[in-house]
């Protein structure tokens, strides 16, 4: 019987998830069509970025980017909290074969450089910030799987990890209201804009796309990190 | 077109299948491929952006994080000092009485044994800091607990023995502290050579030697150590729930006799 | 520039994908509810996510479109650029907040040293059974 009532409730919530999305689309407010003809029309003068979805994300609806980068510094920092180990353990010894330490040699710069790729030309081409920081996150992690977590340890500090972290943040956020200073409203672009299709072009895009992708680099990082040295039981 | 038809009628078949699988690691790496064939649904919706960040995230992070949170579940960890008879290496697999009971038991509990051998002082500390979940293959002083381990009830009661007389040490300590693994056994042996065994003051130690076929100690004035004395498993104290079901399987054992038949096996 | 309101029918489209997107999404509840391992009720709410964004993005697609990627000059029909948006931070918000409910089901397997969600649930009313117990 307690099966019976478990698939009764699941596919009515499922009929119900249907007809709610359904009834968004139809009923519900959806935006002003204008604005999303502005978005594809005039992005490109406005934002001077040829990724139009960097200039929405990055200029139009930046606040949103922000506080999002904001959210994922909370989890970040809950994580870290939850699994604190207080004793000192020896870390687990994650190095593995001769195979994987050669395959690393050549994949893990290959990975760092695509998270550059993406970081500064993310108003050009495809990828932005959030790509290339989790790209050179999982680039160190092949290079943890090959030479196990107390060689990276050795190099980077999670102490320092940590100051660093909360260094980018508080650099993200003076950036983000430094066009005060310039007499303009908070998170405007400050930067010239340039002809599109270049490096330096999209305004303070630029500027975001590399504090965003260093910020999300630490944070996966940090949460990595913490999963590899926790020897719970799970 | 077609193309993307294809990838997207695979994707439930490849989210049904990965989420009806028993092993925890089959789901994992199923979800794994679920969002590769995603990113690529992106790619032909026309969504680059979304497609890079589908794949970097689902396919390599998040199975990364899931896979590091799962690595010690499902198995029962056993730290063992070897001891012929006990829990041992016979070739390439691992035999003895203890070994028997633990396998006996993890097959109770639905998890998989894994058993490591290592010197006997590293038997406490590891099962003190959680990182194994049970000790085996010593002789533990059982009754009350000491510290934050304890013993799970005894599975073969022995009684511990000083030797004194001519010629041997006098030990009243029990269960001394080996100062180091390997230099210990070649201890003995070297103790042998000389006909000068006075080292062997534990039945552990005497289990060892027998085993090696090398007889040959003459008891003298045997005196038992006061104590409740027996070949148990060590365990932590928070581990109430594992403590429970041990006790569970061990006493359903002993009253089936097959304890008894086992032991009758390996020690006869 | 229409389409944006509503789902275009047009075959092979959006209406696929938003049908897949909703099976999905189905597929997802089910293995939420019905699955008794904690690890497996995760990726199904991580499925259940996926779909979501799969809806969404299928949103801003419209027939002959071209990535929104493009120079001055050339005249195409873009894909719709705002759902890209959206969907992107979400996509790595939701590894974070999915990390912390993985951290959290660690606490709980750590503490009851068990994935099966039935014997925690039957751990915890021991456990509140035995507080109640009065001291007569």
């Amino acid at each position: 019987m307690k099966r019976h009532r478990v698939r009764i409730i699941a596919a009515t919530g499922i009929v119900l998830a249907f007809a709610i999305l359904v009834s968004i689309m139809h009923l519900g407010n959806a935006p002003d069509p204008s604005d999303s003809t502005r978005y594809l029309s005039r992005a490109l003068e406005e934002t001077g970025a040829s990724n139009r979805v960097a200039g929405v994300y990055l200029n139009y609806r930046l606040l949103d980017t922000l506080l999002e980068v904001l959210v994922f510094s909370v989890a970040v920092l809950g994580v870290r909290h939850y699994l604190q180990q207080s004793e000192g353990m020896e870390l687990p010894d994650l190095s593995e074969s001769e195979v994987v330490r050669t395959a690393v040699v050549f994949l893990s710069p290959l990975a760092l450089l695509l998270c550059a790729f993406f970081a500064i030309l993310g108003h050009i081409s495809p990828g932005g910030g959030f790509a290339a920081g989790v790209i050179a996150a999982s680039g160190l992690l092949y290079v943890a799987i090959a030479h196990g977590m107390g060689a990276i340890e050795a190099q980077l500090n999670p102490g320092r990890m940590a100051r660093t972290e909360e260094t980018i943040l508080l650099a993200l956020l003076i950036f983000a209201l430094s066009p005060i200073a310039f007499g303009k409203l908070p998170l405007s672009d400050l930067l010239a804009k340039g002809t599109p299709g270049r490096l330096l072009s999209g305004g303070s895009i630029l500027v975001y796309n590399i504090l965003i992708a260093l910020k999300v680099f630490v944070g996966a990082w940090a949460v990595i990190a913490v999963f590899a040295q926790h020897r719970g039981e799970l | 077109m077609i193309a993307r038809w294809i990838l997207l009628s695979l994707l439930p078949v490849v989210a049904g299948i990965s989420l009806t699988q028993s092993r925890r690691l089959s789901a994992i790496i199923g979800m794994g491929l679920f969002s590769l064939v995603l990113a690529a649904v992106y790619l032909l919706m026309h969504a680059p952006d979304v497609a890079i960040t589908e794949a970097t995230i689902g396919a390599a992070l998040v199975t990364a994080i899931y896979v590091l949170a799962i690595r010690r579940t499902g198995r029962l960890t056993v730290v063992a000092d070897e001891v012929p008879g006990l829990i041992a290496r016979e070739g390439d697999r691992v035999a003895g009485l203890e070994y028997e009971i633990l396998k006996g038991f993890a097959q109770q509990i639905g998890l998989d044994l894994s058993i490591q051998f290592v010197p006997l002082r590293r038997v406490r500390w590891l099962v003190a800091h959680h990182e194994a979940d049970l000790g085996a293959g010593g002789m533990i002083h059982c009754g009350d607990a000491e510290g934050t381990l304890s013993s799970t009830p005894m599975h073969l009661a022995t009684g511990l023995f000083a030797f004194s007389g001519t010629g041997m040490q006098q030990e009243t300590e029990p269960a001394r502290e080996a100062p180091d693994y390997e230099g210990y056994f070649s201890e003995l042996l070297a103790h042998d050579k000389q006909g000068t065994l006075s080292a062997a003051v534990t039945s552990l130690d005497l289990a060892r030697v027998l085993s090696l076929g090398r007889v040959g100690a003459a008891l003298q004035d045997l005196a038992r150590v006061d104590g409740e004395y027996g070949y148990a498993f060590l365990i932590s104290r928070r581990r109430t729930t594992l403590q429970r079901d041990y006790a569970a399987y061990l006493t359903q054992l002993r009253a089936s006799g097959r304890l008894d038949e086992m032991i009758e096996r390996h020690f006869t | 520039m229409g389409g944006y309101r509503c789902i275009r029918a047009t075959p092979g489209g959006t209406l696929v994908a938003a049908v897949i997107a909703f099976i999905l999404f189905g597929i997802g509840v089910l293995a939420l509810v019905l699955r008794r391992d904690l690890v497996i009720k995760l990726l199904a709410l991580g499925l259940v996510n996926a779909a979501t964004i799969l809806f969404l993005v299928s949103i801003g697609d419209r027939p002959g479109a071209k990535a929104p990627i493009q120079l001055p000059g050339e005249v195409a029909i873009l894909a719709d650029p705002l759902p890209h948006a959206l969907v992107l931070s979400a996509i790595v918000v939701n590894f974070a907040i999915l990390a912390l409910a993985l951290v959290f089901v660690m606490i709980l397997v750590e503490r009851y040293h068990t994935t099966d969600s039935t014997r925690i649930e039957q751990e915890m009313d021991r456990e509140t059974d035995e507080e109640e117990t009065p001291c007569l």
